[in-house]
C-alpha cells in the first residue's frame, strides 16, 4: 500500500500529523492554563505589590519611632 | 534578558514555557513513533521506514530550536540558583531534579545533532542516544509543566 503514495505524499503526511499534535497540545494545554496576565495587568500588579511594602515598612519605621 | 523574555511573553513567562515544553514533550513521543517505523521496528501500510527518517530529522530540527528557545526563557528569566532557591515550598527537589534533566537533555540534544551531520562513526549510538533524549524530555516536562499543569 505504501507503494501507491509517493515518497513525498508521506513526508507531507507525516509533517501534518505532526502540526495536529502541535495544535491539539496547544489548544489542551491553553485550555487548561486559562487566560493569562498581560503585560499592563503584571505591572499593575507589581506596583500594587510594591505599594503594599511601601506601606508596611512605613508603618514599621512609624512603631519604632514611637 | 529578563525584561526581553518578559516582554515577548508579555507577563506570562510560565505559561509560555508550560505550551511551549508540552509541544516538544508531545513532538518527542511523535519522533520515537517515527524512528521505529524507521528502524522496521513497526510496519504500516502507508508510511515507508525512509519517509519516516525524514520526517523525523525534519520534525527533531523544529524541536531542537524550540527546546534551545525554552532552555534559554529558563536561563534568562529563573536562572539556576533562583529556579531552585525559590522553588515553592518544599519543591526544590522538583526543581533540582528539572535542572539537572534539562540541562542533560539540551547536551543529549546537541550531541544527537553532531553524530547525526558529523560524528556519523558513532551512528550505531543513536537508537539509543534518541531514546535518552526521549527519557530526559519526559522527566524535564513532569518536573515542570507537567507538574505545573497536573499539580494546579
Amino acid at each position: 500500500m505504501a507503494e501507491r503514495f509517493s515518497h513525498k505524499r508521506q513526508v507531507v503526511g507525516s509533517l501534518v500529523a505532526a502540526v495536529l499534535l502541535v495544535v491539539v497540545t496547544v489548544l489542551l494545554v491553553t485550555a487548561k492554563i486559562g487566560p493569562g496576565l498581560d503585560s499592563t495587568e503584571l505591572r499593575e500588579k507589581e506596583e500594587r505589590q510594591e505599594e503594599r511594602l511601601e506601606q508596611r515598612e512605613e508603618r514599621l519605621e512609624e512603631r519604632r519611632e514611637d | 534578558m529578563e525584561d526581553l523574555v518578559d516582554s515577548l511573553t508579555r507577563g506570562n513567562v510560565s505559561q509560555v514555557k508550560t505550551v511551549l515544553a508540552s509541544v516538544v514533550a508531545v513532538l518527542s513521543a511523535y519522533q520515537v513513533f517515527l524512528m521505529a517505523v524507521g528502524y522496521g521496528k513497526v510496519n504500516l501500510p502507508f508510511l515507508k521506514s525512509k519517509a519516516a527518517s525524514f520526517a523525523h530529522r525534519a520534525t527533531g530540527d523544529m524541536i531542537l530550536v524550540v527546546t534551545l528557545l525554552v532552555a534559554f526563557m529558563c536561563l534568562m528569566y529563573f536562572e539556576i540558583g533562583d529556579g531552585i532557591e525559590y522553588a515553592r515550598g518544599g519543591e526544590q527537589t522538583r526543581a533540582t531534579i528539572h535542572v539537572v534533566a534539562g540541562s542533560l537533555l539540551v547536551a543529549a540534544l546537541l550531541l544527537k545533532v553532531i553524530v547525526v551531520r558529523w560524528w556519523q562513526r558513532m551512528s550505531r549510538f543513536l537508537p539509543a542516544l534518541g531514546l535518552t533524549v526521549f527519557d530526559l524530555f519526559l522527566v524535564t516536562w513532569f518536573t515542570s509543566a507537567g507538574n505545573y499543569l497536573i499539580g494546579d
